[in-house]
């Protein structure tokens, strides 16, 4: 009979924090569907017709989709998963050496390891963008990826993780005669699926949200990301809502899609490992 | 364990590359450039500690920073108390499981731009769909963001709406490598369900827990976008909080000294806070800063 | 695979690359780097491509940056202090910050100041000299909704500038239109909180909003014109109650008004067509901008010019765009993109069928006689900002007089870096 109300009570909080969380991203959603007027026409009542549109249109996705927009997602997709793949390897070797070894300065370098994400960007944006200019990287794909590939903050996630994996089994590997670069590859690796998803979220979530850095470091239209992309729909003068909820909605579903692929791989590893 | 001197330089050279080029090089830069200030021309000028002086003195400056730090004493715990709420929520298998997960997650695709931009219309006074239910529901209409008294509290409620799925991420994967096991020995031994939390969950979730605390210290300091976006520090000061002080000095008042100096002393505050969290969380085995 | 001696294979990459770095010296050609507003495509590729096909070798590499962050970009880009950008977007206003700190250079060659409004040609000025090329301008009129009007049985404003509402008429029809616990109002600013659309309260009253010299506060906007006219503003949100409160973002204002939430509208004749295209059915007319019946009416102006890089190394090349955009047909074709209110005079001689409205029968008036830009100041930046959140922070209460006295100060402090 607990067990019951318990479970039901379980359901009733996953369904009231769903609705909390996902009502914003339908509103956003349900908008871009609307024409101009009508976007705001209901606002401030309450009733059918705040929640449900009352005129379907896809004249906004078909305005974002005739200009840049397109070649927006591209960019961002590129440099994210660019960022992600190289931040992988290079973010979760240096968490293994913190993790494994003992060296000297070992706790020195993990302070500002700690300290590199810790600094506001915009103080750093002028001497990272004069960097950009004497490498004459500005207005190229490196500019936008290459900084953002070794973070802080990724190497602290994979540290914790790694932190976790019993030393023991390392020492029967190297009795073997396993080299360092083998066991991180083949054992440490493998046994990081989950780690490595979530590090691959954030750092792709970090890049798909990029707006100041890129405005600043490209100038050319064949380079501009999405978070630019939507935020050039409003003006001092006027904003576009239709076009700046269309390719906001677009921007979150096409996000949303490695999310919801990471996600259920690594539950399912991790479940799996939980059982080893 | 024991290898050969330059295994584990090997291994952290690229990352280090990396962030001594991109990130050490600008911060030790805008930490120099902090003992300095510019004339109207753009010439530097030295001024020594002038610019942390005039911040130590100005009463603005630490009304700023009483807003930041009662922010961060509310905010910090309580994402993680909720995100750690759902993660054990959605732990335990169940019928659409995988659809309430999956939801949790959106917030995650909106950046805070665009979050901030959202809510602001959610929670307008007059537009915004919120107050229509409450008006409605028969319920007064509520200021929100207006109001020098709810700016804040709706502040944090907005950035934990997009956080609270974001950590909830590294805390279930933190849950779910709990070995079923040594819960259900641990029920059997007769142990409840705060015992078992506090006894079993609690002691194997240090680490991600730690992960999950000082990177959203760190976040949550260096917040920026929805008081640029919706409050400008207002009400009357109500969300000015220390990130935004240094923008404004940067990009408002062109005082690029007292910008980075306000940086640096975040960065300080951070950094000292961060420390003490991961002593709070070590686990025995670690060597922890 | 054909082993390809070593001597062929270093032959075709030496072919190939020096093929790759000879620039093509077909026609010489210059490229212009532009840094313009992020306005739709479909309202400023045309005029660059207009501009490329009258010069035909000069090319423009145009970024269009978006509005909430272009100005903190522009710093990063100006701070360098490189020859990039060559042009970019000045806010009428920010010609005196940039040109103090050296980022514009002198136009007064290439501009010819009879073609223009005196209103036009001072927004661009500093120091007595030209240092942005006065693009365009704005003005303010009052909107209003008719059918709202006619059901509450008020009497709408004329659009007649001799017949000029005074504010006191606009709080009492407002009264009688606002049913604030209905969600309805009476009257709304487009721009709540900027000193672009508030000032003129104060200089109705004949207030000065900043000393001369542009460089002192005190004593200017914490007088008793702009504490009466903020306070009057404040009057609004506070005891009329005739104003919805908090309403800061620009594009969310015109909603109101157009969705039939709001009687009357003091916004930019910008928004004209936006309203009759996005809202169909509004049945709404344009008055003057009011005034306080003590004092006389002023209007804001000032928009967005442009400027020149000093250290640009195409000089040519730029001079080219400065002539070229300020001729009487890229004018035109601007105003028929972007319909800001024109600057040169020739524009609103010529066009006699656009500006025959009543909106820009009353536009023209009030530039040749009651428009005033805002105060010029090297520390435009820093008024402004700390301007705006005081007027944001006005709106819940608390006392006037102390509120600007201590902005005042505050602005003071800012701007104490550009004396001398």
């Amino acid at each position: 009979m607990r067990r019951r109300a318990l479970a039901i009570l379980r359901y009733v909080a996953l369904v009231l924090i769903a609705t909390v969380l996902l009502l914003p991203i339908y509103w956003l959603i349900m908008s871009s569907f609307r024409p101009a007027g009508d976007i705001f026409r209901y606002a401030g009542q309450f009733g059918l017709e705040t929640l449900v549109p009352q005129r379907l249109t896809l004249e906004n996705y078909q305005q974002i989709f005739a200009a840049s927009f397109p070649r927006a997602l591209f960019n961002s997709l590129f440099v994210c998963l660019a960022t992600v793949a190289l931040g992988v390897l290079v973010n979760s070797m240096a968490g293994f050496a913190f993790a494994v070894f003992d060296f000297p300065f070992k706790k020195a370098l993990f302070v500002a390891v700690l300290l590199s994400f810790m600094m506001p960007f915009e103080s750093i944006v002028i001497p990272l963008y004069t960097l950009m200019r004497t490498l004459r990287w500005t207005d190229t794909y490196a500019a936008l990826i290459l900084p953002e590939v070794a973070g802080g903050l990724i190497i602290f996630l994979f540290r914790q993780f790694f932190l976790g994996i019993p030393k023991e089994i390392y020492e029967a590997a190297r009795i073997d005669g396993a080299s360092w670069w083998r066991i991180y590859l083949q054992m440490t690796l493998p046994l990081s699926g989950p780690t490595i998803a979530t590090a691959s979220l954030m750092m792709f979530i970090h890049q798909w949200d990029a707006f100041f850095w890129p405005l600043v470091a490209t100038s050319s239209a064949d380079l501009a990301v999405v978070q630019v992309a939507i935020a050039r729909n409003m003006t001092l003068e006027q904003a576009n809502w239709g076009a700046l909820f269309a390719s906001a909605s677009t921007a979150v579903i096409v996000a949303a899609i490695p999310f919801f692929i990471l996600q259920r791989s690594y539950v399912r590893v991790v479940a799996v490992q939980a059982d080893k | 364990m024991p290898a050969r001197r330059w295994i584990p330089y090997a291994f952290l050279a690229p990352a280090l590359l990396g962030l001594v080029i991109f990130r050490f090089t600008p911060i030790c830069l805008s930490l120099v450039g902090s003992f300095f200030g510019q004339s109207i021309r753009g010439d530097s000028i030295f001024v020594g500690v002038k610019n942390y002086a005039e911040l130590l003195g100005d009463p603005a400056f630490w009304s700023a920073v009483t807003t930041t730090l009662i922010f961060n004493l509310i905010i910090n715990p309580f994402q993680v108390v909720c995100a750690l709420a759902l993660a054990m929520l959605v732990r335990r298998p169940a019928r659409f499981i995988d659809v309430f997960r999956a939801s949790f997650l959106l917030p995650m695709t909106v950046s805070i731009a665009l979050t901030s931009i959202i809510w602001s219309i959610m929670l307008d006074p007059t537009l915004g769909p919120v107050n229509g239910f409450l008006r409605w529901a028969g319920l007064p209409p509520q200021p929100f963001f207006r109001s020098a008294d709810q700016a804040l509290t709706t502040l944090i409620l907005v950035a934990t709406w997009k956080g609270a799925g974001y950590w909830m991420v590294f805390l279930l994967a933190g849950l779910l490598a709990i070995p079923k096991e040594l819960d259900e020995s641990a029920s059997i031994d007769g142990a409840n369900a705060w015992q078992r939390f506090f006894g079993v969950t609690l002691p194997l979730m240090k680490r991600p827990l730690a992960f999950v605390l000082v990177a959203d210290t760190a976040a949550n300091f260096l917040l920026f976008a929805p008081v640029y976006i919706v409050t400008n520090g207002g009400p009357n000061g109500a969300t000015q909080l220390l990130m935004f002080e240094a923008y404004q000095a940067a990009f408002a008042f062109l005082n690029h000294g007292r910008s980075l100096a306000i940086s640096t002393i975040i960065l300080v505050i951070i950094l000292v806070i961060a420390l003490f969290e991961l002593r709070l969380f070590r686990s025995e085995d670690e060597t922890v800063a | 695979m054909s082993s390809l001696s070593r001597r062929q294979l270093l032959k075709t990459g030496l072919a190939g690359g020096l093929a790759l770095a000879t620039p093509h010296v077909a026609r010489a050609q210059t490229t212009l780097k532009v840094v313009w507003m992020g306005w739709p495509d479909n309202q400023v590729l045309p005029l660059m491509a207009e501009f490329e096909k009258r010069n035909p070798s000069i090319k423009l590499a145009v970024e269009r940056m978006p509005f909430t962050q272009i100005f903190q970009a522009l710093e990063v880009r100006l701070n360098g202090r490189t020859p990039d950008p060559d042009i970019y977007i000045v806010d009428s206003p920010l010609t005196a910050s940039y040109a103090a700190r050296g980022h514009l250079m002198e136009l007064d060659a290439l501009i010819d100041k009879s073609r223009f409004a005196p209103a036009g040609i001072g927004a661009a000025s500093y120091q007595g000299k030209i240092y942005s090329a006065p693009f365009g301008s704005s003005m303010q009129v009052l909107y209003f909704n008719r059918s709202l009007f006619g059901a509450a049985g008020v009497e709408p404003p004329s659009a007649d500038v001799a017949k000029r509402w005074t504010w006191e008429q606009v709080v009492e029809a407002g009264r009688k239109l606002a049913k604030p616990a209905e969600n309805l109002w009476g009257f709304t600013f487009e721009q709540q909180e900027r000193p672009y659309q508030l000032l003129p309260l104060g200089q109705s009253l004949g207030g000065v909003a900043l000393s001369p010299d542009g460089l002192k506060a005190s004593g200017f906007i914490d007088g008793p014109a702009f504490v009466e006219g903020f306070g009057f503003m404040q009057k609004l949100y506070t005891e009329a109650k005739i104003s919805p409160p908090g309403q800061f973002d620009t594009a969310l204002t015109p909603e109101l008004f157009g969705s039939g939430k709001c009687a009357m509208l003091l916004g930019g004749t910008f928004i004209f067509d936006t309203l009759k295209s996005k809202f169909p059915n509004l049945d709404f007319a344009v008055a003057p901008h009011p005034y306080f019946a003590r004092g006389k009416p002023v209007t804001p102006t000032g928009a967005w010019h442009f400027g020149v890089n000093p250290r640009s190394t195409q000089k040519e090349a730029v001079a080219q765009f400065v002539r070229d955009m300020l001729s009487y047909d890229m004018n035109v074709l601007w105003f028929k993109l972007r319909p800001y209110v024109p600057t040169l005079n020739a524009v609103w001689q010529k066009e006699n069928a656009t500006f025959s409205s009543d909106m820009w029968k009353i536009a023209q008036s009030e530039m040749q006689n009651t428009a005033l830009a805002r105060p010029a100041t090297p520390g435009f930046r820093e008024y402004e900002d700390i301007l705006r959140v005081t007027l944001r922070d006005m709106q819940s209460g608390g006392n006037v007089k102390d509120m600007l006295t201590a902005a005042a100060q505050k602005i003071d402090r800012e701007i104490a870096k550009y004396k001398g």
